[in-house]
């Protein structure tokens, strides 16, 4: 060939440059080549967050959110790594698996140690005892709501009207079906749950009318409340939530429905304890930030910055509620 | 309709800070799209914290300029590599690659980059006279639609490949099968994961696509090589010529208006679209046997239909604040954190926001043209790297590409296997296109179907009842009996005479009411 090869090699070389680049871009700007573990006072190297869901949910939204401030706070790296698969509890085996060093922690969720257990088999679900909670973060919490052209205003409605209810969910194991479950058992409404993959199609087919009702996280309806499309119906929080303040609770409405999603930072078992707290001034000081505070609001989420007293003790409570109400009114999550 | 926030629109995009984030955007999205498995959603995750300190404008319009970028970048690894990034590309590599294999990448490419920039275009067009109207039709697509829609795609897959149909539909079901694969959606019941939480979420698109296309074909030239000389492969042409535009023409406009109505459904329209913009152009054509085969049609109609749909899934998330696929989740995520709620109050609160965003895309496009020009002549020199070279480094990228996804080593894994079973199947004579395609398709027929049943309380009359899924239905009929039915036809008028093939007559897919 007349064509000298230095041209198309040296292409190659730029795309394969590139790629390489952009890999290593992927891996969360990994600068340092270390990963920990070296001498002197923690933290010395790049603080890994892996995150069991995908990029743009709110585990991750939250999960960002924090390794930023935790980076300029600690003075290292934070990559986010998504590692998602089997609602998150794939990345806990993982973690809990991991060099309990403080190199490599993870903002979990609730559900994964309340609900999910209630939906799979015991040796699959993920225990907390397998790990250390350095701290709170926050309270994501559901709404039930339905349709502008329905008519309901309160769960009373739904009753009255006497039909069977068709209400859309976030998928099995989720607060949105155990919400929805217990509140129309309890309140003897004939209902069929239509579960969805996640808030984003159950919020669609709330807004085409192809269910009556749908229970989502308060982020993913407000915009659509806010715009008069959707009428809220119940929240499951304990008292009136801030950025929906004339909706009513369950619990108001004369239901003892109390369920709730929350976030806290996770570490493997074990970690050192000088470690732990200084993760925990580092996300202290993060919550404390405005830019922190601004990112809770738009995203219609209630600061919990609790001791991890407090959200085991949650954790611990929610998980023998939740299983002795299933068994009063016979409700099996699990279709 | 009151056309001056768009103008004040056109004006925020022209200031020069703009322009630029638009460039980086279609820049970086162009790249990470030539990269397999890496996608604009993981691109879009690890910039959002950069999209904290710019404005709320210009970062969106960066954010949205990784995205359709990376829509054009996707077509060259499909085109050269036989690597497709994402589902919506899958059906370009059938004629991209054989294209490239005739030494006609340039056309290829060339073609898809008009055909791109065309369907994008028109989509904006749409997207800025007609997104409230064409949001209402979102909504009107429930469960039952969707199972339709995929009972259709399924039966187009059956008609896209030219070898075999039996195998055709083997492979199509192998796909199905494999799609079963995770926990249950409805009853969180493990389906063949073999107590494997790897595989609790089921299989993603990327192992299945590089492992069948990409590294079976790599192993297939393997062997290839030993039983003959290896010929380097010709790079001819660099750009389409006249007659190549003139062939694509219809194939264009076709594809933007199929791209640009199911991109706008929010549950998988843009695999749907490419699909659809495919067969359709098949079935049109008078020698249907030429697909597959390097059609210049093949390559523009499912590469204009796929960045007409990228485009018209901004609107769900702009006017009804449902994200449409993972990328837009992360663009509406990147809205939040500016303290914008995407919704049906986006275009009175944030207009700026809202014609900011719309606006760049025009302007993006035509960036994204003016850079494919030169970038095809470069890109198509990769052909040129002795396969000895080329080879491994693919491999590399494949591999890579899947451990992206889900940082999992299991991935790797997948790859591989995957990669062994589509060099298998080529020796077999089964196609990985119909097993691929299905395999989108199945959750969609599924757990649609589900959804739709308990909606109906249990009653499926109610699949042929409701009108948009009752004329899809009706629309499956049609396609499934059009062989039989165009016999009919045919038969009436007098016997055609015999002689060379001139061309028979082709009725166009008249869409015909319920027999």
């Amino acid at each position: 060939m007349p064509t000298s090869r230095t041209t198309p090699r040296r292409v190659l070389m730029g795309v394969v440059g590139a790629a390489a680049a952009l890999a290593l871009t992927a891996c969360g700007g990994v600068k340092t080549t270390s990963s920990g573990g070296g001498e002197g006072k923690y933290p010395t190297g790049n603080i890994e967050f892996s995150v069991g869901a995908s990029a743009g949910g709110s585990t991750d939204l939250i999960t960002r959110a924090l390794a930023q401030g935790m980076s300029k706070e600690l003075g290292v790296s934070t990559p986010v790594l998504n590692k998602p698969g089997a609602n998150g509890a794939l990345n806990a085996k993982e973690l809990q698996s991991a060099k309990a060093d403080g190199y490599k922690i993870a903002v979990q969720n609730a559900s994964l140690f309340t609900i999910t257990p209630l939906t799979v088999s015991p040796e699959e679900a993920t225990k907390i005892d397998s790990f250390d909670v350095i701290t709170g973060i926050s309270r994501d919490d559901y709404v039930m709501a339905t349709n502008s052209q329905s008519g309901f205003t309160s769960i009373g409605d739904m009753k009255k009207s006497g039909k069977t209810i068709r209400y859309g969910t976030t998928g099995v194991g989720t607060g949105a079906q155990l919400a929805s479950a217990l509140t129309f058992k309890s309140a003897g409404i004939d209902a069929t749950a239509v579960p969805f993959d996640g808030g984003a199609p159950a919020l669609t087919a709330l807004l085409g009318n192809q269910v009556d009702v749908s229970t989502m996280q308060i982020g993913e309806a407000i915009e659509n409340i806010k715009a008069g499309k959707l009428v809220p119906l119940a929240v499951f929080s304990d008292k009136r939530i801030d950025y929906l303040p004339d909706v009513k609770t369950a619990k108001e409405q004369g239901f003892d429905v109390l369920v709730t999603q929350y976030r806290f930072l996770t570490a493997p078992k074990g970690t050192p304890e000088d470690v732990k707290a200084r993760l925990l001034d580092a996300a202290k000081k993060t919550f404390a930030t405005d830019e922190y505070k601004k990112f809770n609001e738009q995203n219609s989420l209630t600061p919990m910055e609790v001791s991890p007293q407090e959200v085991l003790t949650a954790l611990q409570q929610d998980t023998a509620k939740y299983k002795k109400q299933l068994d009063e009114f016979g409700i099996s999550l699990a279709g | 309709m009151d056309i001056s926030p768009i103008l004040d629109g056109f004006g925020i995009v022209l200031e020069p800070s703009n322009l630029i984030y638009c460039l980086i955007g279609v820049i970086v999205g162009m790249l990470i799209g030539v990269l397999p498995g890496l996608g604009p959603g993981a691109t879009i995750a690890i910039l959002l914290p950069i999209t904290y300190g710019i404005g709320p404008v210009s970062a969106i319009i960066m954010l949205a300029g990784i995205f359709y970028g990376a829509q054009y970048g996707g077509t060259i690894t499909s085109v050269l590599l036989r690597l497709p990034g994402e589902a919506s590309s899958v059906v370009t590599v059938f004629d991209g690659f054989a294209l490239a294999r005739k030494g006609k990448a340039g056309t290829a490419l060339g073609i898809a980059a008009i055909g791109s920039f065309i369907g994008g275009t028109v989509s904006i067009l749409g997207l800025t006279l007609l997104a409230p109207i064409v949001a209402g039709f979102a909504l009107d697509f429930g469960p039952p639609e969707y199972a339709a829609l995929g009972v259709l795609g399924v039966l187009l897959i059956s008609s896209i490949g030219n070898g075999n149909k039996l195998k055709a539909i083997i492979a199509a079901a192998v796909g199905l099968l494999i799609a079963t694969v995770g926990r249950d959606t409805f009853t969180g019941a493990e389906r063949f994961t073999f107590g494997s939480l790897n595989l609790a979420e089921g299989i993603d698109f990327i192992p299945i696509a590089m492992g069948l296309f990409g590294l079976s074909e790599i192993l297939y030239n393997l062997e290839e090589r030993h039983n003959q000389v290896h010929a380097p492969a010709k790079v001819g042409n660099v750009w389409p010529s006249r007659k190549d535009l003139g062939q694509a023409k219809g194939a264009i406009g076709r594809g933007s208006l199929i791209g640009f109505l199911l991109g706008v459904l929010p549950g998988g329209g843009a695999t749907l679209s490419s699909l659809a913009a495919y067969a359709f152009e098949k079935r049109r054509a008078k020698q249907p046997e030429r697909f597959g085969k390097g059609a210049v049609e093949g390559v523009a109609a499912p590469e204009t239909a796929n960045n007409a749909a990228a485009t018209s899934s901004f609107i769900p998330l702009l006017t009804l604040g449902i994200p449409a696929n993972a990328t837009m989740a992360l663009i509406f995520g990147a809205l939040l954190i500016q303290g914008i709620q995407p919704g049906p109050q986006l275009v009175t609160e944030h207009p700026d926001v809202f014609w900011g965003v719309i606006n760049s895309m025009y302007i993006g496009n035509i960036l994204l043209l003016i850079m494919s020009i030169p970038m095809v002549g470069v890109f198509v020199k990769i052909l040129r790297v002795r396969p000895a070279i080329l080879a491994p480094i693919t491999v590399l990228i494949t591999l890579l590409g899947a451990y992206t996804v889900r940082n999992q080593v299991y991935d790797i894994f997948l790859v591989i296997g995957f990669g062994l079973l589509g060099y298998l199947m080529k020796k077999l004579g089964f196609e990985p296109g119909p097993l691929v395609l299905a395999f989108v398709l199945g959750p969609m027929i599924e757990n649609s179907s589900r959804q739709s049943l308990l909606i109906f309380g249990g009653d499926p009359t109610g699949f042929f009842t409701r009108p948009i899924s009752g004329t899809v239905l009706a629309l499956v009929l049609v396609v499934a009996l059009w062989p039989l039915i165009s016999k009919a036809v045919r038969r009436k008028p007098a016997p055609v005479p015999a002689g060379p093939p001139a061309d028979p007559p082709v009725e166009p897919p008249v869409e015909e009411k319920t027999p």
